[in-house]
């Protein structure tokens, strides 16, 4: 189990002892049950963290943030970032560690093992509890979540309540960390793709009338582009104004601006924006389903995800967030790789 | 806006059969920044390419397209031609209307509108293309060749003599590769020995050669006119200066072995010389069946050896060298003998492979050119040749022509009939294939003159019966059931890549054919090039060949090599990738994917060596924030191109 009290110790420890600038967490709202995120400078601000199954968000995404403040200030406190990380989170660090977007000493990992459950989905539970207000969800030593309503304590199975991406987990424990709290317990999944077989066996026309009737909901808000820690490109291929405009770039150059993607969220576009954005994912997601979550029209974005990293599995053997330093997807290729699907 | 200039070729009807090149013409005229448009039976021909150059002159143009054939064919034609009216060349592009439209269409209309639209792309390509000057890069005037045998001996030679330095490395001990194993050789009957030893021989003594045997190659990097190689010397563990053959140390040395030389029908010791013509002449101590370097473990060599040249110090060395191309002639071996076990070969002592019998009509061989069975040396009156062995055999084998066999059997029914008059060749062929001077008449001799008995079918089954071989077959032409008693059997076995062929071709970048032979870049215009630029082909590791055509494509590889050595400098496209430093983040994902090593990271930005960057366009496609690009082929204009090509 995961204490939430050598958490906090080692939170303190580190920042007491000068070896983070601050520390990124986890704290409890003003209002509701989900947890927001803590941005920790003093050593006494530990005690707001907190540490159980409402801790869905994934908080990788902030470094992006963090690096871009910190190109810009003139001279940067070089000292790291101090970050909390799930499994699914600490795999979001090994990509930006093998994209070199960050440098393994930018980031003290406090790794918190997510026991042999996972996070839960708060629609779920809601649904679950009928109503009744949720004072606190914690881990029990099984495969249950403790809910603490007005009404007292109750069980309830951890699978019926997890968050989708939680059921299909690969690793629930940190695969990289600098300190690790809780156990490296891990849960087997019969079928890690079972949701996504579930899309295959359609035929193309049923495809194309889920997709088509999920993804005409999108109003290209991009929660799903800004909580997606992958999505850090400075400008990205889905906004009109297409390639950066710099120092550099000469009147003629701004003329030139090319839309490859509309910004009116008609079935054409949004499309396009999905597929381009599930493409530049494939071999990255580490499936966090943080833009799933984000999404306020509920569309089911992790499928696509989902796809590409099942594709991904079965013709290169290749498993995302695992190895920093192997190259990636599809920066690379071996001999062995399949070539049947090629016409 | 551009003033571009439109041109149609007809090709004949190759494209006006299919398309509607009038229309196309005119369609053109209208599309914006064009402010020429025309279409002639043949643009490539000489009063073709003067139209286009007084249409640029008459209307002042400052691009051109040409809707033609495919650039691989036409676009340095036209090129030329442009840059002849004073247009950087790079304002010319070609739209290929033949390739991909007129030849794989039937329907005018359609093909006419993909036409329009295929022009219509690469005029919105032309408008925003750069004019560019060739990279211009120095040469290292020398040749490497990889593979002692006749073609590479042979290329090495004719490179040398035109007064370029040669490395020539070779694997095994000596050069000479199979042919040096090779009694006599077809249609002439001419010792394989006599003709092959004085190229050898020249090769040893020619100032521009530096032979390397006993060395493999390790690492390749560099790009045509600037090759650098790293080059493996294995320790011999004989010093050649000190060497004076005397012999003594293979008398004493306790070790047999199987003789590569002679396919294993005689044995050699572990310190050894490959065969008495060897170049170079001297010993080698083969580490694998030597019981140990140190004088504790045997030392009997190095104890007899007087002038001491038998060093167990020796240790293996990397040679590095820099050379401007390169000329790959690594030969071939015979399909493995585990793989034909339905024939009994490696089972039965008296059924041979092709080599083999070579050896044993060879007077250098393990019977001084006697033929004598393995198994009990005695003189074989029925021998049974078994063509197409693993040849033509798409289930189960290997499905192309080994294309020698049938001449090399002919010769074996002849050779042995001269050395046993009363014995009698049989020949199990599918069908006889003697294309080449001589070829035809000296199969006929076979059967005319030396009573070679041919017949049309496969062997069904071969086993040992009594002494003798008993081979099943039938005869397809009479319809019959054969049944021999043979004395011994001789295997016609498919050529295959040598070993260690991939592994050489991946490290040079050389890509393979389905059966594993090195590909040529064009099947009939440049089969002696490889795809790579620089790297040329000579020999059986291309394909099957006999000596005449190795040694013919062998002379053509030099001439290619020489056709590069022989220039100051070499220009380079310089259609080449471009970064965008502000974009880039430095993920390195283009560094990775680039297939010719041509982007590095340097300061945590991708960086081009334009000299390697072949302008393939990987990095572009692979960089997820479109920091990179090729020249004249940007984001842009694929963009725009796209545009066309709908209709836009």
């Amino acid at each position: 189990m995961v204490s939430l009290e050598d958490l906090k110790k080692e939170a303190k420890q580190i920042l007491k002892e000068n070896k983070v600038k601050y520390i990124i967490g986890y704290k409890k709202s003003t209002n509701g049950l989900m947890p927001v995120p803590a941005f920790i400078k003093e050593p006494e601000e530990v005690e707001k963290l907190v540490w159980d199954p409402t801790c869905v968000f994934n908080l990788t995404r902030y470094l992006v943030d963090e690096k871009r403040r910190k190109t810009k200030e003139k001279e940067p406190d070089e000292r790291p970032v101090g970050l909390v990380v799930k499994g699914c989170d600490s795999r979001a660090i090994n990509i930006l560690l093998q994209e070199k977007f960050i440098n393994r000493e930018d980031v003290y990992l406090l790794g918190v093992s997510c026991e042999n459950t996972g996070v839960l989905d708060e629609k779920k539970l809601t649904k679950k509890i009928k109503g009744e207000k949720v004072k606190k969800v914690e881990f029990d030593e099984k495969d249950n979540f403790i809910i603490t309503t007005q009404e007292g304590k109750t069980k309830i199975p951890a699978k019926e309540i997890l968050a989708n991406r939680c059921l299909e987990c690969k690793a629930n424990f940190p695969v990289i960390y600098d300190v690790l709290l809780g156990e490296k317990a891990k849960r087997s999944i019969d079928n890690p793709f079972e949701s996504i077989e579930k899309i295959e066996s359609l035929s193309t026309e049923e495809r194309w009338t889920f997709w088509k009737k999920q993804l005409d909901k999108c109003i290209r808000c991009y929660a799903c582009r800004s909580v997606c820690p992958m999505c850090y490109c400075d400008e990205c291929v889905a906004d009109t104004i297409s390639f950066a405009v710099t120092a550099d770039t000469t009147a003629e150059e701004k003329a030139q601006k090319i839309k490859w993607v509309e910004k009116s969220p008609v079935s054409s576009e949004n499309f396009i924006y999905h597929m381009v954005r599930a493409i530049h994912l494939a071999g990255r997601c580490i499936d966090c389903g943080e833009c799933e979550r984000a999404c306020p029209l509920d569309i089911p974005l992790r499928f696509l995800n989902r796809k590409l990293e099942k594709e991904a599995k079965e013709l290169f053997g290749f498993e995302a967030g695992f190895d920093p330093d192997q190259p990636s997807l599809i920066s690379c290729f071996k001999d062995e790789d399949p070539e049947d699907f090629i016409r | 806006m551009k003033r571009t200039g439109v041109f149609i070729c007809h090709c004949g009807i190759n494209i006006a059969g299919t398309v509607d090149v009038k229309k196309v013409a005119k369609e053109l005229s209208n599309h914006t920044g064009v402010v020429h448009s025309e279409e002639y039976i043949y643009m490539c021909s000489d009063p073709g390419q003067n139209l286009i150059i007084e249409a640029i002159k008459e209307n002042q143009l400052d691009s051109v397209v040409v809707a033609c054939c495919s650039p691989t064919l036409h676009e340095t034609t036209f090129r030329n031609t442009v840059k002849s009216a004073g247009i950087n060349p790079f304002q010319c592009e070609i739209a290929n209307i033949r390739e991909q439209c007129s030849w794989v269409h039937k329907d005018m209309e359609k093909a006419t509108e993909k036409a329009i639209k295929l022009t219509k792309s690469a005029v919105e390509r032309v408008h925003r293309n750069e004019s560019l000057d060739p990279i211009s890069i120095p040469v290292t005037r020398r040749a490497l060749v990889v593979g002692g045998g006749i073609a590479g001996i042979q290329s090495a030679l004719d490179l040398a003599n035109s007064g370029y330095e040669v490395i020539l490395v070779e694997r095994s001990p000596s050069i000479g590769g199979h042919m040096i194993q090779l009694s006599e050789t077809f249609p002439t009957l001419d010792c394989s020995q006599c003709i092959l030893t004085p190229k050898m021989v020249e090769v040893s003594k020619h100032p521009k050669i530096k032979l390397l045997t006993y060395s493999e190659i390790q690492d390749i990097s560099g790009y045509v006119g600037n090759f650098k190689v790293k080059i493996l010397k294995k320790p011999t563990y004989v010093d050649p200066d000190k060497c004076t053959l005397c012999d003594e140390c293979t008398k004493v040395c306790p070790v047999v072995v199987p003789n590569e030389f002679d396919l294993g029908l005689t044995g050699r010791r572990a310190v050894y010389m490959p065969f008495p013509q060897a170049i170079p002449a001297t010993y080698t101590l083969d580490i694998k069946s030597c019981p140990g370097l140190l004088p504790i473990a045997c030392g009997k060599c190095a104890d007899v050896c007087e002038p001491e040249a038998i060093d167990y110090d020796m240790k293996p060395e990397i040679v590095e060298e820099e050379v401007g191309a390169i000329i790959v002639a690594t030969g071939f071996d015979l399909y493995d003998k585990e793989l034909m076990a339905e024939y009994g070969h490696g089972k039965y002592a008296d059924v041979l492979d092709g080599l083999q019998f070579e050896r044993l009509c060879s007077a250098s061989g393990p019977t001084t050119g006697k033929i004598l069975r393995p198994s009990d040396h005695k003189e074989p009156k029925e021998v049974v040749f078994i063509q197409c062995v693993g040849s033509r055999d798409p289930e189960l084998h290997c499905a192309y022509c080994s294309k020698i066999c049938c001449m090399y059997t002919a010769k074996h029914a002849m050779l042995y009939k001269h050395h046993v008059p009363d014995g009698q060749a049989y020949i199990f062929y599918i069908d006889i294939r003697s294309g080449g001077k001589g070829y035809e008449e000296f199969v006929q001799r076979a059967v005319e003159e030396d009573g070679a008995l041919y017949l049309r079918g496969k062997v069904s089954k071969i086993f040992e019966d009594k002494g003798k071989i008993k081979v099943w077959g039938v005869d397809t032409l009479s319809g019959k059931d054969i049944e021999i008693d043979a004395d011994m059997v001789v295997l016609a076995t498919a050529m295959r890549p040598s070993e260690g062929a991939e592994e050489l071709a991946k490290k040079l970048k050389i890509a393979l054919d389905k059966d594993g032979f090195l590909s040529e870049a064009h099947p009939k215009l440049r089969p002696v090039e490889s795809v790579t630029p620089g790297m040329f082909l000579a020999g059986a590791a291309q394909a099957p060949k006999d000596i005449p055509e190795a040694v013919a494509q062998a002379s053509g590889a030099a001439a290619k090599a020489i056709a590069i050595l022989s220039q100051e400098r070499l220009f380079h496209a310089p259609t080449v990738a471009k970064v965008n430093v502000n974009l880039c983040t430095g993920c390195g994902m283009c560094v990775h994917v680039c297939p010719y090593d041509s982007l590095s990271l340097k300061d945590g930005k991708a960086e081009v060596n334009e000299v390697l960057c072949e302008g393939c366009g990987t990095c572009s496609a692979t960089c997820l924030r479109a920091a990179i690009e090729v020249k004249n082929l940007t984001p842009l204009q694929v963009n725009e191109m796209i545009g066309a090509s709908l209709g836009g």
